[in-house]
């Protein structure tokens, strides 16, 4: 008999977007369960539903053989059930322990147990190998941690089912190893996972059974061990993908940006970008590898004009733009594709036509005589729409609507509607399925072919490897290693430089700096 | 294409249905919850509400002074929505109220208010001042990172007591000791519009008010650029928007709104003149019609006509029966807590189903119990 049980579950939401149209899904006791699927297949909303937040139009839940309605998420935490979002719902100001025991402290009258909650936490956290100190308050921990404190907040509860929403997009490889750890304990100790994920390798790697999910159906659960990458993308899509571009041959001669002695330090106090040369030319992709944290982010902000740097010159296009507003940086060309869509891409509440102009209101084409040019504004939302296949209820709808994936749309269509000099691009295909991942990648990479110099970061060195001309290792804030990418350029001989456990000369870095 | 502007417009259409079921249902509560109130302390419980509801439009005198309250609760609405929208909580406009009356009152006092020029001018000089004194803790925030909660309260009581000491000693008075100014000559006083009632101009100004406001917020370039800052501070700083101009001129705006309802009530129908705290406390009101209508300046009228219905209500009830105005203040707080939370109809029914079995709230067992 299967643990939980979804049968013929449909869900249209308000203004009548189908999300999901008869979904069936069974998962079984003790097993690692994936859900795949295109951005907008609707997987989180099946998530939703089986945690009580979302009611469903039609269908019915089976947990151990009994049907059960879940009328919100408490009633599905009494059920055993526990969910971990993508965005997590932690209390920043508060310790570890204070956000496992929130809600359900342990107490002896009305006092609270202190000593006996952060005892308890300590022991979940040692039980299924998620350690994290139960101290520090939640806002002075990586993301990884903080996923870890929502995963243990769900075992607190006694969860027997523990759903994972894109738990990995937000993850270094290394945590994504991890994390993996963790799960396999938790399964090891009669625990049942339900976990979304994009990126197949990962997929394959931890589960045991796949359900695959499309336009708001299931097209069919499978066996992990009976497929390969190839057929499940097959599966997902409905035609065959390969996650490889082709680049053109292209002029590299100009320099477009062009950064001298960047130094930025951080609001701690700590230098995280120590005195960074660089280039970046017309035509060419340069990869900014690393492990999360040693300056990337921080060095693409600056070029920006998001941080404020402590020294150094930033040129771009042969003005110097050192001290340029973000707007007079934008009027030459730059662009950028920012880390984190929901906290500095767009505005979620605003509308898609309204996120699709904001970069561009000081141009007459919007705004003439400070009025706002509703048509033309429409009209370039609906082409854009249309151009990046957005799978949005129409213009007017608030980009909240949108799942993950297109969000990220919306984003990469509004820097790349017209032709950049110089791009920035961080993390573009962060929780973007297959298929958007594809048509990313071919993005940046027209634009680089069309003559665009794009300065890259990602957390995926596969997307590094694919998209980059030349790669630069960065550690602490330094350049350690500079490669000319090649096809015998291999992710582990990128690794050992990444974790600075070797540097190369400057003789040796010559020929990839210029 | 037809069929997505379709969905678009049907999908805002229940959007809208959804905010108005929200904020009926809330009215609903609060009114049972302040019936049980009165049901408990007042000795003809039955009168009490017949006062609260049904009297008000009865007489023209009373109706006048319903539509009265609507215009001025309308203004202060939309001061504070367009803050609101920004995401600034400046909680200047009672400040800007007193500073605009004041500019308005120098004006109907000088020989120019004996002119035709007597209500334009008061008008305008009225705005200024209130856009200046709502600048005021903009620029300070941009400039000196004051908090703007803390500095507008502060503004507040500065313009309260300059209001005072001017009536006291610089303004000419009918005679010494009293606490109003002369009054106005009749060319610097707002027109009746509605004979025998306070309805005058003021009212024509107020719906001007929502129009221009709306159509700065959702028509303009600045209007965008505000929305965007008050969404998402950050996006807008990554798009190139100067979120500091944004936010001051945003406060500045509202502060206009605030001056025009200080010269709406000196030179209007109900004083003529200008007299120490005149203001009543209808300022901070706008807050929850802001709320209530969530910042939106086209709801904010419809939100202004129920609750402006309520507070006069009110004040009949006060004087025709045991129930103290105050018992407004119950209903104000329930609408506050439900609209600002995020209790939805379908919660609400929930509710009310196991009502009995739990009781989980005075609201729904006050409900059930009925
Ligand atoms: N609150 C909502 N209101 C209206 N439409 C919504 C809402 N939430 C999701 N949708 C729509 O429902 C569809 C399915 O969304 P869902 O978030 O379930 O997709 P997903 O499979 O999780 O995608 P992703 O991989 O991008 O996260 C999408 O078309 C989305 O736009
Ligand atoms: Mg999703």
């Amino acid at each position: 008999m299967a643990l939980l049980e979804a049968i013929g579950i449909s869900k249209t939401y308000p203004g009548g977007v189908v999300a999901n149209d008869g979904v069936n899904l069974v998962v079984e006791s003790g097993e690692v369960h994936a859900v795949v699927g295109e951005n907008g297949a609707g997987k989180s909303t099946l998530m939703k539903i089986l945690f009580g937040i979302e009611q469903p139009n039609a269908g019915a839940l089976m947990l151990d053989g009994k049907p059960v309605r879940f009328a919100n998420p408490r009633e599905a935490i009494e059920a055993g059930i526990g969910m971990v979002f993508q965005h997590f719902s932690l209390v920043p100001s508060f310790s570890v322990y204070e956000n496992v025991v929130l809600g359900s402290e342990p107490r002896s009258g009305i006092r609270f147990e202190r000593h006996k909650a952060i005892a308890e936490v300590k022991a979940i956290s040692d039980r299924f190998r998620l350690s994290v100190d139960p101290m520090p308050a939640v806002m002075t921990l990586p993301v990884g941690q903080q996923q870890r404190v929502e995963i243990l907040k769900a075992l607190y509860r006694n969860a027997r089912i523990l759903i994972l929403d894109e738990p990995t997009a937000v993850l270094a490889p290394q945590e994504v190893q991890e994390l993996f750890v963790a799960i396999r304990s938790l399964v090891a100790q009669g625990k049942t996972v339900i976990f979304i994920a994009h990126k197949l390798p990962e997929v394959l790697e931890i589960s045991d059974t796949i359900t695959v999910m499309r336009q708001g159906k299931t097209v069919g659960q499978v066996k992990a061990k009976e497929v390969t990458e190839k057929s499940l993308a097959a599966m997902m899509v409905g035609r065959e993908v390969t996650l490889r571009v082709e680049r053109k041959a292209t002029d590299q001669s100009q320099r477009v940006a062009e950064i001298e002695g960047l130094r930025v330090v951080n609001a701690r106090g700590t230098e995280v970008v120590a005195g960074l040369d660089l280039n970046v030319h017309a035509g060419e992709v340069v990869g900014l590898v690393g492990v999360e944290g040693n300056g990337q982010a921080e060095t693409l902000e600056a070029v920006a004009g998001l941080r404020a740097i402590a020294a150094g010159t930033i040129r771009i296009a042969d003005k110097d733009a050192t001290a340029m507003s973000v707007l007079d940086r934008r009027a030459l060309g730059l662009a950028s594709i920012p880390e984190d869509r929901i906290a500095r891409g767009l505005a979620t509440g605003a509308t898609v036509a309204e996120n699709l102009v904001a970069t561009r209101l000081n141009e007459t084409r919007y705004v003439r005589n400070g009025l706002l040019d509703l048509k033309a504004i429409k009209a370039n939302a609906l082409q854009l729409i249309e151009r990046f296949s957005i799978r949005v209820g129409g213009p007017a709808s608030t980009v909240d609507t949108l799942s993950g994936g297109n969000m990220q749309k919306v984003v990469v269509a509004r820097e790349l509607a017209e032709q950049p000099k110089l791009l920035l691009v961080n993390q573009p295909t962060r929780g973007v399925d297959l298929g958007a991942t594809q048509f990313i990648w071919r993005t940046i990479t027209d634009a680089r072919d069309a003559g665009a110099a794009v300065l890259l970061s990602s957390a995926d060195l596969g997307e590094l490897l694919a998209l980059s001309d030349r790669l630069l290792v960065l550690y602490r804030g330094r350049i350690v290693a500079a490669f000319v990418n090649t096809p015998d350029l291999t992710p582990e001989t990128l690794g050992t430089y990444m974790l600075g456990l070797s540097t190369q000369t400057a003789d040796e870095m010559k020929a990839a700096l210029r | 294409m037809s069929s997505i502007s379709g969905t678009n417009k049907s999908s805002r259409w229940s959007a809208v249905r959804k905010e108005i079921g929200r904020a009926g249902g809330a009215l609903l509560i609060s009114l049972i919850v302040t019936f049980v109130i009165v049901l408990l302390t007042s000795k003809d419980p039955l009168g009490a509400f017949e006062q609260l509801l049904t009297q008000l439009p009865q007489k023209t005198r009373t109706f006048g002074y319903w539509i009265d309250d609507v215009a001025k609760l309308t203004i202060t609405g939309l001061a504070f929505s367009l803050v609101f929208q920004a995401r600034q909580f400046s909680m200047g406009v009672q400040g800007q109220v007193y500073i605009g009356a004041l500019a308005a009152t120098y004006v109907a006092l000088s020989p120019l208010g004996a002119s035709w020029a007597g209500i334009p001018l008061g008008i305008a000089a009225a705005m200024l001042a209130g856009a200046v004194y709502g600048f005021l803790p903009g620029i300070a925030k941009a400039k000196l990172g004051a908090n703007e909660i803390v500095s507008s309260l502060m503004l507040n009581y500065v313009a309260i007591e300059l209001c005072n000491f001017l009536v006291r000693t610089n303004l000419p008075k009918p005679q010494a000791g009293v606490l109003t100014t002369n009054d106005f000559p009749d060319s610097a006083v707002f027109p009746m519009l509605v004979d025998k009632t306070r309805i005058d101009l003021g009212l024509i100004l107020a719906i001007v008010a929502v129009l221009v406001v709306w159509f700065a917020v959702y028509r303009t370039s600045w209007g965008l650029k505000l929305r965007l800052v008050g969404h998402n501070a950050r996006f807008a700083e990554y798009s190139g928007i100067k979120s500091t101009f944004i936010m001051v001129s945003a406060m500045t705006a509202s502060g206009a709104l605030g001056g025009l309802l200080g010269s709406m009530f000196v030179q209007g129908q109900t004083y003529g003149k200008l007299t120490v705290l005149f203001e009543g406390n209808l300022a901070f009101e706008g807050i929850l019609v802001a709320i209530v209508a969530r910042s939106r300046p086209l709801a904010v009228p419809i939100v202004a006509l129920f609750y402006g219905y309520l507070r006069q209500g009110a004040q009949l009830m006060n004087i025709r029966t045991d129930v103290p105005a105050e018992v407004i203040g119950v209903v104000t707080a329930i609408i506050i807590l439900l609209v600002s939370s995020s209790y939805s109809l379908a919660f609400l029914k929930r509710l009310f189903r196991r009502g009995v079995a739990t009781a989980p709230t005075p609201a729904a067992a006050a409900g059930a119990a009925k």
